[in-house]
């Protein structure tokens, strides 16, 4: 996988650029490097071994078992405040943009559902909801081309309550206050059945090959530590013919737009996380984060690298959002 | 199935092809071009795959060996496989989800239909235009080789038109849904170009090869025929859709008449404007306005 280090363009904030080295062993890079000083750090990096390989935990360098600690710290912290914050900061979008990939994603009853950094639970919520309301529905089509009906058969119809057909929702999260507050959350709203809560890494998802018929993450890949182990692991856990599905922040194309983008990330959101959460780093982390992932189309080019087939993205919101669907064929 | 599961080095050599050829495609600048170049090292060197790769990236067409085959040819095969889920389903993504499980793969391989259920109904009628553009070009064959006798235009349209129709007949519960969904806005261009070239079709196997004004009529005529009668059809309740043949033989007899009198209007014409002119004159005759004096 190589190539796919090459491919992997740094785009920087006016940042000195870091070396993002991959779990691959560090290779000759085909993009020449400008300035000598770039090429000391490689050099000395490559040396070093294991103990030295870095990631970025925001516009930070820290190394990789540091940023995976980090990272759940940061989760740690805002699991209680998390859905005030969602609202808060993106005005209540968040929610359009979760029903948009539920629109995408357009379950059917009996579909196996594996939402990754699932975290609160607003993925599989709204998973659940969709293919019970699907199920009424064809119920609703049934009772009506019955020719004689009892009133008797019609009740059932209508008080049964579906229990979407063996659709079931497997939340999974690597970090345990978020699924507490999601288990909670699940027990408030009345989502009793279809649903599994699991603790995992996505980069080692503690589940058998071919077990899911959608792999979904929102919002969650820009925090793991290893972007392709992640999506070789989604590759992995599909069926054959599952789709996989990526929610997740992205590059606006239009100047104008993105500078007003930056000026709200940068400005408000940490104030809005100190005030509203107490916690002004971990806001800072994810405004820093959304900038580091890579764009559109080299987010397209690593999903294929990792094997999926008809990898197409859609941007949401001009930009701020993309989601990313993929097939395993 | 796309590549064969159990051997690894197959599924990533047509992976590699893959991207090879989307690499290609898209135009970026420099990383790109030097990944390309590691990607082409890199297959190179492993020998025996070296063949493999380059028969694939170069039959783009799909005929990368027994265990490969393009997407467009996997889609072509669910969708197949969801026609016999119609009658249950309706021409909607449910038949196609259906139908991609009997291929084995998982329901959600339907969302890679972005326009759903109108692929569906694309992907049936060019599959009955192919069938009957084949059998056409097996008559004509059997007409060349002189085993069969040439049929008169009108039975070859008639016939031509009631084979295309009978394909519909598994479907025709269904039909109208089929045809709404044909006519929605995104969905025009595609349905359009279908029709014409059925019609274009049929005239050509008639033996059409007028290169005048009459290319255009005979097919705007037949194309009118074509849907009135898939219209008569989808109502008709008689046994085995005779009304709808009783129909068909109808409109075209009209067709083959209108030459005619197209002749007839027209001589009839000229012979009332020669009466009505020579009225007027004896008219004028009569009323002495045409005396001079």
């Amino acid at each position: 996988m190589a190539a796919s280090t090459a491919c992997f363009t740094y785009r920087t904030v006016g940042v000195v650029p870091r070396l993002f080295a991959a779990r691959s062993r560090c290779q000759i890079p085909s993009v020449p490097l400008s300035g000598s000083s770039r090429t000391d750090l490689w050099r000395r990096n490559c040396s070093s071994g294991r103990e030295d390989r870095t990631a970025h935990f925001g516009f930070e360098t820290v190394s990789e078992e540091e940023k995976a600690k980090k990272v759940y710290r940061v989760f740690e912290n805002v699991a209680q405040r998390y859905d005030v914050m969602n609202d808060a900061m993106s005005l209540g979008v968040h929610r359009l943009w979760k029903d948009s990939l539920l629109r995408v994603m357009n379950p059917a009853p009996g579909m196996q559902l594996l939402d990754t950094a699932g975290g609160t639970g607003d993925i599989s919520f709204r998973f659940l909801e969709f293919v019970r309301w699907q199920e009424a529905g064809r119920a609703r089509r049934a009772a009506r081309s019955l020719q004689t009906v009892s009133w008797q058969q019609i009740a059932d119809v209508y008080r049964s309550r579906p229990t979407g057909d063996g659709a079931r929702a497997v939340v999974c999260d690597i970090n345990k206050e978020m699924l507490k507050v999601g288990k909670q959350r699940a027990d408030d709203l009345g989502y009793h059945t279809g649903l599994s809560w699991v603790v995992g890494d996505a980069e080692e998802l503690p589940f058998e090959d071919d077990s899911f018929d959608v792999y979904s993450i929102a919002f969650g890949i820009r925090n793991v530590t290893h972007i392709e182990q992640a999506l070789q692991e989604a590759h992995r856990v599909l069926k054959p013919g599952g789709r996989f599905l990526c929610l997740e922040f992205s590059r606006i194309s239009n100047p104008i737009l993105s500078r007003l983008y930056d000026a709200y990330s940068f400005q408000l959101i940490p104030v809005l996380g100190e005030v509203i959460a107490g916690d002004w780093k971990s806001y800072q982390y994810l405004v820093e984060s959304i900038r580091r992932f890579p764009d559109q189309e080299e987010f397209k080019a690593l999903i294929e690298d990792a094997g999926f087939y008809k990898v197409q993205f859609q941007n949401l919101t001009a930009g701020v959002v993309a989601i990313h669907s993929g097939f395993k064929l | 199935m796309l590549p064969n599961r159990s051997s690894n080095s197959v599924k990533r050599v047509f992976h590699r092809a893959a991207l090879l050829r989307l690499q290609d495609e898209s135009k970026q600048e420099q990383p790109s071009s030097s990944s390309y170049h590691q990607h082409y090292q890199a297959s190179s060197s492993s020998g025996q795959e070296t063949s493999q790769t380059n028969i694939s990236y170069a039959d783009q067409s799909g005929e990368q060996g027994e265990d490969y085959e393009t997407e467009e040819q996997l889609q072509g095969r669910i969708l197949t496989a969801a026609l016999e889920f119609v009658p249950q389903h309706g021409w909607t993504v449910d038949a196609i989800a259906e139908g991609a499980q009997t291929r084995g793969l998982s329901a959600a391989a339907a969302g890679m239909f972005s326009n759903g259920a109108g692929d569906l109904v694309l992907h049936f009628i060019s599959q009955c235009n192919s069938r009957l553009s084949e059998s056409m070009a097996e008559q004509h064959k059997q007409i060349q080789l002189g085993q069969a006798e040439p049929k008169k235009t009108d039975e070859f349209l008639r016939e031509a038109v009631e084979a295309r129709l009978r394909m519909l007949i598994p479907y025709i519960e269904n039909w109208p849904q089929a045809m709404s969904i044909l006519l929605l806005p995104q969905n025009i261009p595609d349905s359009l170009k279908h029709l014409s070239t059925l019609v274009d079709d049929i005239w050509y196997y008639a033996g059409d090869r007028s290169t005048d004004l009459n290319w255009y009529t005979r097919r705007a005529t037949l194309t009118g025929i074509y849907n009135t009668t898939e219209l008569v059809m989808v109502q008709d309740s008689s046994p085995d859709f005779q009304d709808t043949w009783a129909f068909l033989d109808n409109r075209i007899r009209d067709v083959m008449n209108m030459a005619n009198t197209a002749k007839q209007v027209q001589s009839t014409g000229e012979a009332v404007v020669q009466g009505i002119m020579g009225a007027a004159i004896t008219l004028k005759n009569l009323t002495g306005m045409n005396q001079r004096r």
